[in-house]
């Protein structure tokens, strides 16, 4: 049984390592293609004289940094094949780790064509600037899209750094729909390498348009028809303790949605002052074919809301996402630490089939007994699945850069007594920020590889 | 990545680039001396190909580029015609290639096509926008004519410094000659 198991997952991993490197093979092979175009073109010939130099590193960024750029909208496009592969959480951080490279690239392309033109025609960049906004075809749009680009980076960051709202963050991502389709015209028509006729035309067109048909298939259509056909409503509010609830739903043909235990749902709440922003939840509960569980604390924004959200709210949703679940494992032995609501995935986890007897080491935090959630839920599971369950409850020590609490760091717990076979374990791992990533340290250090630790994080 | 898959990203990259350095080469290098002999070889007939390249040059001699006169060059060839069966598929006349935009303006540029062999290139429009586009397209025509004729083929090199003038040029004749159904 056990090396049936083992040899399972040790095809799932070697699947998903296989995938992802064909994935990363694609993307080099995207820029090396768009090079080619480049030099298929004579482009060398920018570079034999200096008076075409600065034309051409400005083609070239330009290629390159619109061809990130599509890669970066596949990366944060939902699309399954990526999702399973990398993870939602990996994807969207290679997103970002794009942005700014991508921004600097296309900036690079516009600065550099405004010298390069401006040495051609004798005038200056920014009578350059002037000149192609008001005589060269599309490029006025072209302009445009650079200005909106810019917005939504430097707005990202700033969101990121001073935690503004999700939903203006929302807002400000869908301005670079419109950066990519303003730009789109002038690659066109004055991007003389994907002139009308040549080879090059197709294969950026084709480019774009599966970057795009990808965005609306997996961000609009699967998530709209989805919703419709599971139709879910809210069936039952139980509180678990003060300020938490398990919202629990019911729809139609459920058993027909694929989802694991650990993944996560955005929801939509079609009730007043709900309905226009949609939450990342995690599944508290592996789907059993006829109900969906979620558990939600009040995190202080639109949430309280939801602890009073009456039965029979439709709800609608896109998911489920996530590689935090049983499809991420590498080996046959798991520890699963979570704090407060990150209890609630590794409960759904717990849940699995999949998961064997005996597997399992179970970690959990909370400031206040009442703070273990699910408690009771999870203390069955882990018995069921003979699992061995520690349970670390109080503050953690002050001035000490740890996860654990008081009690059990100064009675000299480490990660290593806690879960003594860890280092040969995946270590599934779900809380707060901070909280977590003490965790990753403390694993890390532990000598659990890289690839064995994967981790959810919350903001509070 | 693994570093088998990390060495087939990086080697497939390369090769991917060598490709499209290699098809930009090739339109460097096909007026280079080293391919005159290639393309007189291929040539059905080298006295078509000299007597219509004479033509061509003393209409382009006589004139500038931009006016050398067309009408007369197809008829005074066209008894050659029957001498060059590999090529006498495609019709004799002037066809004219798309207008093509540039950064500095339109270029537009005509194939005079004789006996299977282009014997004339008419430039209607060239780049004018820019204080020295006028200059530089002056200059650089002629060149670009001069090595189209000597090529047979829109497929020749960049002249430096007119790299916009030489890119629509080439690009609205290499339209021409696809409507002539101009295969060199």
């Amino acid at each position: 049984m056990t090396t049936i198991d083992a040899t399972r997952i040790k095809r799932q991993h070697t699947s998903r390592l296989r995938r992802g490197d064909l994935l990363s093979t694609l993307v080099y092979f995207s820029v090396a293609i768009v090079l080619a175009i480049f030099l298929a073109d004579g482009g060398a010939a920018y570079f034999t004289n200096i008076r075409d130099l600065a034309t051409g590193v400005g083609i070239v960024t330009g290629l390159i940094g619109s061809d990130l750029l599509l890669v970066m909208l596949l990366l944060a496009a939902r699309i399954p094949f990526i999702d399973r592969t990398f993870g939602h959480d990996t994807a969207l951080a290679q997103h970002r780790k794009l942005g700014k490279p991508v921004l600097y690239l296309i900036l690079a392309h516009m600065v550099l064509l405004l010298i390069g033109y401006g040495i051609s025609a004798g005038l200056n960049p920014i009578a350059e600037a002037i000149d192609m906004f008001f005589n060269m075809e599309h490029l006025w749009m072209a302009f445009i899209g650079m200005a909106l680009m810019i917005l939504v980076v430097v707005t990202s960051l700033v969101i990121v750094r001073k935690k503004l709202a999700y939903q203006f963050w929302y807002l400000v991502h869908l301005l670079s729909y419109g950066a990519v389709l303003a730009a789109l015209p002038h690659q066109f028509s004055a991007g003389m390498l994907f002139a009308d006729g040549t080879w090059a035309r197709y294969y950026w067109m084709a480019f774009y348009v599966i970057t795009l048909a990808a965005i609306t298939i997996f961000r609009v259509i699967i998530p709209v028809a989805l919703s419709l056909k599971h139709s879910l409503v809210v069936s039952e509010v139980r509180v678990e303790a003060p300020g938490v609830v398990s919202i629990t739903m019911t729809g139609r043909r459920l058993n027909e949605l694929k989802g694991k235990g650990g993944q996560f749902i955005n929801w939509r709440f079609w009730a007043p002052k709900l309905w226009w922003v949609s939450h990342p939840f995690s599944l508290s509960a592996a789907p059993d074919g006829k109900s969906l569980r979620i558990t939600v604390r009040d995190l202080g924004d639109t949430s309280h809301r939801l602890l009073t959200i009456p039965t029979g709210t439709k709800v609608s949703f896109e998911g489920p996402y996530g590689i935090f679940s049983e499809s991420a494992r590498t080996t046959t032995k798991a520890v699963f630490i979570g704090a407060g609501v990150g209890i609630t995935p590794i409960r759904a986890m717990l849940e699995d089939p999949k998961l064997k007897a005996n597997d399992a080491t179970v970690i959990l935090r909370g400031t206040t007994e009442q703070e273990v959630f699910l408690w009771q839920e999870t203390y069955d599971l882990c018995v069921a699945k003979h699992a061995s369950l520690r349970v670390l409850v109080g503050k953690r020590p002050p001035g000490v850069a740890t996860w654990l609490s008081a009690e059990a760091y100064s009675s000299g717990e480490r990660l290593s007594t806690l879960a003594p076979d860890i280092k040969h374990s995946d270590v599934f791992i779900c809380g707060p920020m901070q909280w977590t990533d003490l965790v990753v340290r403390d694993a890390k250090r532990a000598g659990v590889p890289d690839r064995q630790i994967h981790a959810e994080r919350f903001e509070f | 990545m693994r570093a088998r898959s990390a060495f087939f990203a990086g080697a497939g990259s390369v090769a991917i680039i060598a490709i499209g350095w290699q098809a930009g080469v090739g339109t460097l290098v096909s007026s280079l001396p080293t391919s005159a002999p290639a393309a007189s070889g291929t040539t059905a007939s080298a006295g078509t190909a000299a007597g219509t390249t004479t033509a061509g040059n003393s209409a382009g001699a006589g004139t500038t580029g931009t006016t050398s006169n067309t009408s007369t060059s197809p008829s005074a060839a066209a008894p050659a015609a029957p001498a060059a069966p590999a090529t006498g598929t495609v019709a004799d006349g002037t066809y004219n290639g798309q207008t093509i935009n540039t950064r500095f303006g339109t270029v537009q540029v005509n194939a005079v096509i004789s006996g299977g062999v282009i014997t004339d290139v008419v430039a209607v429009k060239l780049t004018d926008q820019g204080r020295q586009s006028v200059n530089i397209s002056n200059q650089a025509a002629p060149m670009i004519r001069q090595e189209v004729l000597s090529a047979q083929s829109a497929k020749v090199s960049n002249i430096g410094g007119a790299t916009y003038t030489t890119q629509g040029y080439l690009m609205s004749l290499q339209s021409a000659l696809d409507a002539a159904g101009f295969t060199g």
